[in-house]
């Protein structure tokens, strides 16, 4: 069959014409729905946050719009505590990030030595299932079993152990966010690390056995060096999603018990939707906005992706 | 039995036979123990929205008791939950559709066209998701009220679609790029379009990412807490904020909680056991496609 030609076109009817124009600009066509939705949700928010943060009271008429140039940044940082809530999310963060990394790696690598391959795929499929437990759910989840008087796990830790439980949402909130975090996504870790492990050559691991180094220096040295990439996109996803983090705190504590728990995004929701004051509310989400872009695009550098794109 | 590092034959053998036995009791002996770590909370949620509300709190617990569906069949007549759970099935469901219209044709063309910067644009589909929700949502509040998308399923739909357009263009990327090109090229050579070889050719040669990635989005947007909250009062409202509401409720019923919460778990159970087999592909952007 020969490739259509001018003339031959010409002669088309029109539905032939319309489908000549949808077929010749076929890759835009295919991109434009997505880079317009795009557009909207990457540089729309940001801009529009921008806007709200630097004025008095929200109005959509920008010549109607009071400045106030930073002042709404002062208060932030002054009497909206966003400091703190920074101090706290990082904390999160960065701990959530360590323990779901190594627990997931870990768990991974003593999946993958397994022998049988029934017991392999059981410990895979059974490991994964904490992810789909909404955030909301384990706050629900955290609630009814960590409860000082109600709760299994206080209660078993008071009869079964000879030390006196915490009151695990009063006494030490943070670390209960934590922990329940990664119980929530260490699965998420461990899912990825362990199909990088089986993409590790067997003749490698071998050849690392043969020079008789120990166990932990084989992972170090040979090991994670050759999964580099896995390492580095899932602990970068990781890190993203941890910092958006909202409903599981939001559910068990509130940010509580006063500002203990109270992450950038809790504080955020309550400048906002409780004080009613949106200048504050989006000049702290400016920050951490810029904030995280800037991390994620630090580490991104830093690391790079070499090895994930060929 | 694995490998092992020395000679057979000597009496050190059977020192490196047990030292084997004993890694493998250690190794079961930590799985299991995480296996419970997994499956206590659980199993206590789920036998929590099995007892009858009286008995739910009773410490010390019944461990042994006669199990009922009362809790479930409180929950299938409350109408403010079938109608949250109802939202969330045609939300989240339209939500997914949608966003695999958009993201898998975009995803073919990152992966078969030279495309100008390509890393560039990437990392810039990428950022999408860097954004805190908190931060999206605000400018999205306020211009859905003006749009009259506040409290509506499309506003919500819409949402849910721009937490899961990046993971589907980057998981979809690498699946395409993982198809060779020749197969299209020979659909080509019998006379079909560009768009007959994507159709005919190309997607159903990916379908494995696409069920992977369809799923993962929908978890991701089932679970969605923030949207919902800020965005809805009455009509569209998400089976997580149903759930929230119980919580934050003066007298929590405990055992309807465990009831709904186990109903909204389940069904992502029984999807992620479903895709377990992809789901790392999905999870990291692609990034790990064989398993």
């Amino acid at each position: 069959m020969s490739t259509p030609t001018q003339t031959d076109r010409k002669q088309r009817t029109g539905t032939a014409r319309v489908r000549d124009v949808f077929n010749d600009y076929l890759p835009y066509w295919f991109v434009a729905p997505m880079v317009l939705v795009m557009v909207m949700i990457t540089f729309f928010p940001g801009a529009y946050d921008l806007y709200l943060s630097v004025i008095a009271e929200p109005t959509l008429n920008v010549f109607e719009a009071e400045f106030v140039g930073l002042s709404n940044y002062q208060t932030a940082f002054t009497r909206g505590g966003a400091l703190h809530s920074f101090v706290i999310t990082v904390t999160v963060v960065v701990s959530a990030l360590a323990l779901e990394s190594v627990l997931g790696f870990s768990l991974a690598a003593l999946v993958t030595g397994v022998e049988s391959s029934r017991l392999k795929s059981f410990y895979r499929v059974l490991f994964i299932i904490p992810m789909a437990v909404a955030p909301v759910s384990l706050a629900t989840i955290g609630r009814i079993m960590l409860n000082t008087e109600i709760g299994v796990v206080p209660y078993l830790i008071n009869t079964a152990t000879p030390f006196a439980a915490p009151a695990f949402l009063s006494e030490i909130p943070l670390l209960t966010v934590i922990l329940l975090d990664t119980w929530n996504w260490t699965p998420f870790m461990f899912i990825i690390f362990y199909a990088g492990l089986s993409s590790v050559p067997d003749t490698l691991v071998e050849a690392s056995r043969v020079d008789g180094a120990p166990l932990w220096r084989r992972y170090v040295h040979v090991i994670i060096p050759y999964m580099k990439p896995v390492v580095f996109v899932a602990t970068l996803i990781r890190m993203i999603d941890l910092f958006r983090t909202f409903g599981v705190v939001y559910g068990l504590t509130n940010g509580g018990p006063g500002t203990a728990t109270q992450l950038v995004s809790i504080n955020i929701y309550e400048q906002m939707f409780i004080n009613n004051s949106p200048g504050v509310a989006t000049a702290i989400a400016v920050v951490y906005l810029v904030f995280v872009i800037a991390i994620a695009n630090i580490v991104i550098a830093k690391v790079g992706f070499e090895g994930v794109w060929d | 039995m694995a490998t092992s590092d020395v000679e057979p034959g000597s009496s050190q053998r059977l020192d490196k036979d047990t030292q084997e036995t004993l890694v493998t009791v250690a190794r079961h002996a930590v799985l299991l123990g995480w296996s419970v770590v997994v499956l206590f909370p659980l199993y206590w949620l789920a036998s929590m929205s099995l007892k009858p509300p009286g008995q739910a709190n009773s410490l010390p617990p019944d461990w042994v008791f006669l199990p009922t569906v009362y809790n479930y069949i409180q929950l299938a007549q409350n109408g403010e939950f079938v109608a949250a759970f109802a939202n969330s099935v045609v939300m989240v469901g339209a939500s997914v559709v949608l966003v695999l219209l958009i993201g898998v044709p975009a995803a073919y063309v990152l992966s078969r066209y030279d495309i100008p910067m390509e890393r560039d644009v990437l990392v810039w589909i990428l950022s999408s998701r860097m954004l805190p929700p908190i931060a999206v949502v605000i400018p999205f509040f306020v211009i859905f009220q003006q749009l009259n998308l506040f409290d509506t399923r499309i506003g919500m739909v819409l949402m849910y679609v721009s937490i899961n357009l990046s993971l589907v263009v980057w998981v979809m990327k690498a699946f395409f790029d993982g198809i060779p090109e020749t197969l299209e090229e020979a659909a080509r050579v019998d006379g079909a379009t560009q768009f007959q070889g994507f159709m005919k050719v190309v997607l159903p040669a990916a379908k494995p990412g696409i069920f992977s990635v369809a799923i993962i989005s929908f978890i991701f947007a089932w679970i969605e807490l923030l949207f919902g909250l800020v965005l809805t009062s009455f009509n569209a409202v998400p089976v997580t904020l149903f759930v929230y509401s119980f919580i934050g409720s003066r007298s929590i019923e405990w055992s309807m909680l465990a009831a709904a919460s186990t109903a909204m778990i389940v069904p992502v159970v029984v999807f992620l056991i479903a895709v377990n087999k992809y789901l790392a592909a999905g999870l990291s952007f692609g990034v790990v496609i064989k398993e």
